[in-house]
């Protein structure tokens, strides 16, 4: 079984940081993964993409994907860049705070979090991309949150470690405001372990 | 095993140095950076040196040199980069020097420039064109390997895919065999009066110990390059007994092909699947045996039809090849278009079989 997440937003939010965070996260968990990244020359501001395939078994998926799973979205600039290549019923996990147009998939499971709103009232409005992050892996359950907090603390970098706290504060803000498993990722009735048979 | 998430290029860094790559130089141009980057970040702790240089010309001629001083030796670039660093590679293959130059291709994939080269003389390169991140990890061991075998520059061909991917994988060092002392190396160990090596000088060699002159070695490079040809053809080929249409592309367009040809199995097509895993030599007896039989040979590569040429001249009916492939940039320019899809690469066998057989159908 296959999943796949299309990252988008704008250039400066965090969107890279989060998908190989998520990434990590998963192949910790003994999952198979592919990360491609999508952006062009325009740093801060310019489009931000990315592609996450997460799967229980050696990968089908190709390095362009299609017919994708889910989405997480922090801004709605360059979403009709990924919303082609979402399948009908899609889930789809907006910073609602930034992201104000409808989204158009047909059928999506739309679940708005004011990430940057939310990332404000506690003070850091940098990790907003990471409170969108814990939100969207409470809603599906494609990792566990301390899964999730586990490879953001690999990931920062040792001259980055003040942040550490911030970071995790924000996944698990962003976890605390949505209903846990709300579109699950994988079956929920699921006794086996990622990886094995 | 311990898997790490690395992105192509950290994995093709890793590679490069468990094959005892020491010496990397390089000037940074998207997707090729990110190696040049992991090659500074890893290199010196591992004993070598890695050099930020200051244009392509200058870091293809530093590892030139460092691979004259018997090290292994790499740079690398886009096809950009490539285009000024042609003339150093003719002189590697000339010097016959062991040197492996990464291509980190934008979206355009340039077969003539890697398998024709713009340097002078009769040269080919060793070129590797890996399908996916796992395969370029392998295809970077392996191209060390034959650079110092054959003594001649060698290139992989890889991507934005390739350098960009990100996937779960282990780096581990492969054992691919023996290989000939470098008992021609200048490092300073023969020193003394008339006895330090030379490379090159028109091969005329010393007063006491004359070369066989330019005529005699440019016969034997020439000569090198047909054994070359002989012994190193690689290729994957998925084509059954009967097949009818076969689809043949290469580096990370395959992967898309094998998905269309599995699809297109399941509606009976008689469909297989050809890729030259070394672009040079081209496997081109092994594409004639492929195609015997087939009555479309459909060549799929992202540029206006270059590999097209060499599977015209090797299939067992050459008006049986179509081009089905054709220029597709993003808008970055770094990497490919809409046509790397399996959609669009199924509408275009489709179409091609269609124009074939308008009854529908190749079976």
């Amino acid at each position: 079984m296959e999943r796949e997440v299309l990252f988008t937003g704008v250039g400066g939010q965090g969107v890279q940081i989060a998908a190989r965070t998520l990434a990590t996260a998963a192949l910790d968990e003994g999952r198979e993964v592919m990360l491609v990244p999508r952006y062009g020359g325009g740093m801060r501001g310019g489009m931000t993409n990315a592609e996450l395939t997460v799967g229980d078994g050696p990968l089908r998926a190709l390095p362009v994907a299609s017919d994708c799973w889910s989405a997480y979205a922090m801004d709605h600039a360059y979403f009709p860049t990924i919303a082609p290549h979402l399948r009908p019923g899609a889930v789809v996990v907006v910073n609602s705070s930034l992201f104000d147009v409808p989204v158009d998939v047909e059928g999506a499971a739309v679940f708005e979090v004011p990430a940057s709103g939310l990332a404000d009232e506690v003070g850091n409005p940098m990790t907003a991309g990471f409170v969108l992050l814990g939100a969207y892996v409470a809603l599906t359950g494609l990792v566990s949150v301390d899964g999730l907090v586990a490879a953001m603390r690999q990931l920062v970098p040792p001259y980055r470690t003040q942040h550490l706290a911030a970071n995790e504060q924000a996944i698990g803000v962003g976890a605390a405001a949505v209903t846990p498993l709300a579109a699950p990722a994988w079956p929920l009735n699921a006794v086996t372990t990622a990886g094995t048979p | 095993m311990t898997r790490r998430l690395l992105q192509g290029s950290e994995a093709v860094a890793d590679a490069a140095i468990v094959s005892g790559c020491r010496f990397f130089s390089g000037y940074p141009m998207l997707p090729f950076t990110e190696l040049l980057e992991h090659m500074a970040k890893k290199l010196p702790s591992a004993g070598g040196v890695c050099i930020n240089a200051e244009s392509e010309i200058e870091a293809i001629n530093m590892a030139l040199g460092a691979a004259a001083t018997g090290a292994r030796a790499a740079t690398g670039s886009c096809g950009q980069g490539l285009a000024l660093m042609q003339e150093a590679i003719a002189e590697a293959a000339l010097n016959e020097l062991p040197l492996v130059v990464f291509n980190m291709a934008r979206g355009q994939q340039d077969y003539f420039q890697a398998t024709r080269g713009g340097g002078w003389g009769d040269y080919r390169t060793i070129t590797l064109a890996p399908r996916d991140v796992e395969e370029a990890v392998a295809h970077t061991q392996l191209l060390f390997h034959l650079a110092d075998l054959h003594r001649t520059p060698v290139l992989l061909y890889g991507d934005y895919v390739v350098a960009h991917t990100s996937v779960g994988i282990e780096v581990n060092r492969l054992e691919l065999g023996p290989l000939p002392e470098k008992d021609w190396a200048l490092d300073g160990t023969m020193s003394g009066t008339g006895r330090a090596r030379q490379i090159w000088t028109w091969a005329r060699g010393k007063p006491n110990t004359p070369g066989p002159g330019p005529d005699r070695a440019w016969k034997s490079i020439a000569e090198k390059y047909e054994e070359i040809a002989r012994r190193e053809a690689r290729f994957e080929a998925d084509a059954p007994e009967g097949t009818e249409v076969l689809v043949v592309s290469f580096g990370t367009t395959a992967p898309f092909v094998d998905r269309v040809v599995q699809e297109l199995r399941t509606e009976g097509m008689r469909l297989g699947s050809f890729r030259p895993v070394t672009l040079w030599p081209f496997p081109g007896d092994a594409l004639a045996e492929a195609t015997k039989g087939c009555r479309l040979v459909l060549v799929y590569e992202l540029n206006a039809g270059q590999m097209v040429d060499d599977v015209r001249i090797h299939a067992a009916d050459r008006s049986a090849v179509r081009f089905i492939g054709g220029v597709s940039q993003d808008n970055s320019g770094m990497r490919q278009g809409d046509l790397l899809a399996v959609d669009a690469l199924r509408d275009r066998v489709r179409q091609a079989i269609a124009e074939l057989a308008p009854s529908g159908g190749s079976s």
